[in-house]
């Protein structure tokens, strides 16, 4: 497995800066010989004139895809070792929508405008300092700007988990539609500006067997990766011996207190009450117990397959373990983290915490309690335990 | 054919790129972040006060330069000279069809920047960092961001194709 500079937590050493500066060099190399350091050329895709731009970037996304799928399934990288943008829907909506008034206009993205401005395009030049007075307006205006900016907030979101598909189903899907299009790009330049060498070139028909039987190769390959297999083993490893070596109870009760990896029941009901569609709630205990009383909305995991439904889940909303005390999911929260999860909280004293401080009935409390309180107590009761 | 290079082989040559990028740094590349940086800069030493107490630039420090993306739009420059010059493409111009006046398309030009520049920070990235760097990745927001764009560039194209008219 590859310790990247985001996983080692050092994109802000000078060697992330010396290597970031020679990724670029090579970015640029690719630009500028696609055609990129061009704003006539780039501003084609939008005319049909020359399609040059849905070529170059879509074959460089699926390239990038399937390269890093293979390594994933091959072991050699985690994604928990890349930097995942979270998914802000209405902010990145409404901010494409301007992106492409803005690129239509000037003719230029920021990293192509890069390559033309150094290449001598005035042009691009005017483009690169409207797009710095542009990100001044917006420093400038962000607090007016703020709630749509996070207008959407969902967190890390996967297409094919939004959509129900595995990922590798996806990214073949996805390949076979690239391909697809290259095909359709060809066609319109053919028709349009009497282009379109590469329509039913032997080149393209090699280049779309190649990429096919990649995307392909795939789905056989990355069925059951031996970081999951590994993962697993650790897993089971937690869930059956009493503690771990190394770690006593009081350590974890130190991590704990600082409040870092865990939720009060309170919260959770209330987060269940809402219907959070981002929080996955895990009841760890055996089945038998399962079946006998559980939090509603919790889903019941026999070890063996806890990782198909949380590589899901993965870094993305809020994944929430209980048991009936603290160690137990503490461990195999632990055992999570190592891979890489981190979004795993255990729920504060366990389901016997929840029934306490949440479905116990006002009556019978000790300390004395508030109207507001009564009443939200009840609420939580009829909600969980049908009362 | 024509003087640039195979398009699909270019598309590798970048994907590759982008993967050696998630390979080694463990993010993608990125261009609009190293340029608002810059930005950050240039207000910083017009108003070093009023920048440094700003909510989103100010998140940044006293020296916004130092940062990984700022190195990278650097390398994108100079990547983008050393492969113009070996190609012969290099040379003062500005870019636009015969009939359409100059100043027009300059002026459109800085305004379509100033447009791209604001829409950048709003959606945290642009072509390389959400539309490329994310959608190799499959993250849900880069690849509506990307359908956007596109709903947005072909939506405004008419209205501005008379400064390719030549």
């Amino acid at each position: 497995m590859i310790e990247t500079f985001f996983g080692a937590d050092a994109l802000g050493t000078h060697a992330a800066f010396l290597v970031s500066l020679l990724i670029g060099v090579s970015f640029g190399v690719a630009l500028e010989r696609a055609g990129f350091g061009s704003s006539r050329k780039l501003s084609g895709i939008f005319y049909g004139t020359d399609m040059t731009v849905l070529k170059v970037m879509f074959t460089a996304v699926i390239t990038a895809m399937l390269l890093i799928l293979y390594s994933a399934a091959f072991g050699l990288i985690g994604f928990d070792s890349l930097y995942l943008m979270p998914t802000v829907y209405g902010a990145q909506a409404v901010a494409g929508i301007l992106f492409g008034i803005g690129f239509v206009m000037g003719g230029w993205c920021p990293g192509t405008a890069a390559v033309g401005c150094a290449s001598g395009k005035a042009d691009a030049f005017l483009f690169l300092a409207g797009a710095a007075a542009g990100s001044i307006l917006f420093n400038e205006l962000y607090g007016v700007v703020k709630p749509l900016y996070s207008w959407g907030e969902s967190g890390v979101q996967f297409v094919y988990a939004s959509l129900g598909v595995t990922r590798v189903l996806f990214a073949f899907i996805f390949t076979a539609v690239a391909i697809g299009s290259f095909w359709m790009a060809e066609w319109v330049e053919k028709k349009i500006s009497k282009t379109g060498y590469y329509l039913n070139s032997p080149f393209l028909w090699a280049f779309s067997i190649v990429f096919i039987a990649a995307a392909g190769g795939l789905l056989a390959a990355a069925d059951a990766p031996a970081e999951n297999r590994e993962a697993l083993r650790e897993i089971n490893a937690a869930l059956t011996q009493p503690l771990m070596p190394g770690r006593t109870e009081q350590m974890i009760m130190e991590v704990m207190q600082e409040g870092r990896d865990h939720i009060e029941p309170e919260d959770l009901a209330d987060r269940l009450m809402m219907g959070d569609r981002l929080l996955t709630l895990v009841d760890i205990r055996p089945k038998a117990e399962y079946d006998a009383f559980h939090i509603r909305g919790a889903v019941n995991i026999e070890p063996a397959g806890i990782l198909q439904l949380l590589r899901e889940k993965k870094n993305a909303g809020m994944i929430v373990l209980y048991s009936n005390g603290m160690t137990h999911p503490a461990q195999v929260r632990d055992a999570l983290h190592r891979q890489g999860y981190r979004n795993v909280y255990i729920l504060t004293d366990g389901l016997d915490g929840f029934v306490e401080r949440c479905l116990k009935p006002a009556s019978l409390r000790a300390a004395p309690v508030t109207d507001e309180e009564v009443s939200k107590i009840r609420a939580w009761r009829e909600y969980f335990s049908g009362k | 054919m024509n003087r640039y290079m195979n398009p699909y082989l270019a598309g590798i040559m970048l994907g590759v790129t982008l993967f050696v990028s998630y390979l080694v740094l463990g993010s993608g590349l990125g261009a609009s972040a190293g340029l608002a940086r810059i930005a950050a800069c240039i207000e910083g030493c017009v108003a070093p006060l009023h920048t440094q107490a700003s909510e989103y630039f100010g998140a940044w420090g006293k020296n916004p330069l130092s940062y990984y993306l700022v190195f990278m739009f650097a390398g994108t420059a100079i990547g983008g000279l050393i492969s113009a010059v070996a190609g012969g493409r290099a040379g003062v111009v500005l870019e636009k069809g015969k009939r359409f006046s100059a100043w027009k398309r300059a002026a459109l030009a800085l305004t379509g920047g100033a447009i791209v520049g604001f829409a950048s920070r709003l959606g945290q990235g642009c072509t390389s960092g959400q539309a490329l760097s994310g959608g190799a990745l499959l993250l849900t927001g880069s690849l509506v961001f990307m359908m956007c764009i596109f709903a947005g560039g072909y939506a405004f194209a008419y209205i501005v194709r008379r400064q390719w008219h030549d």
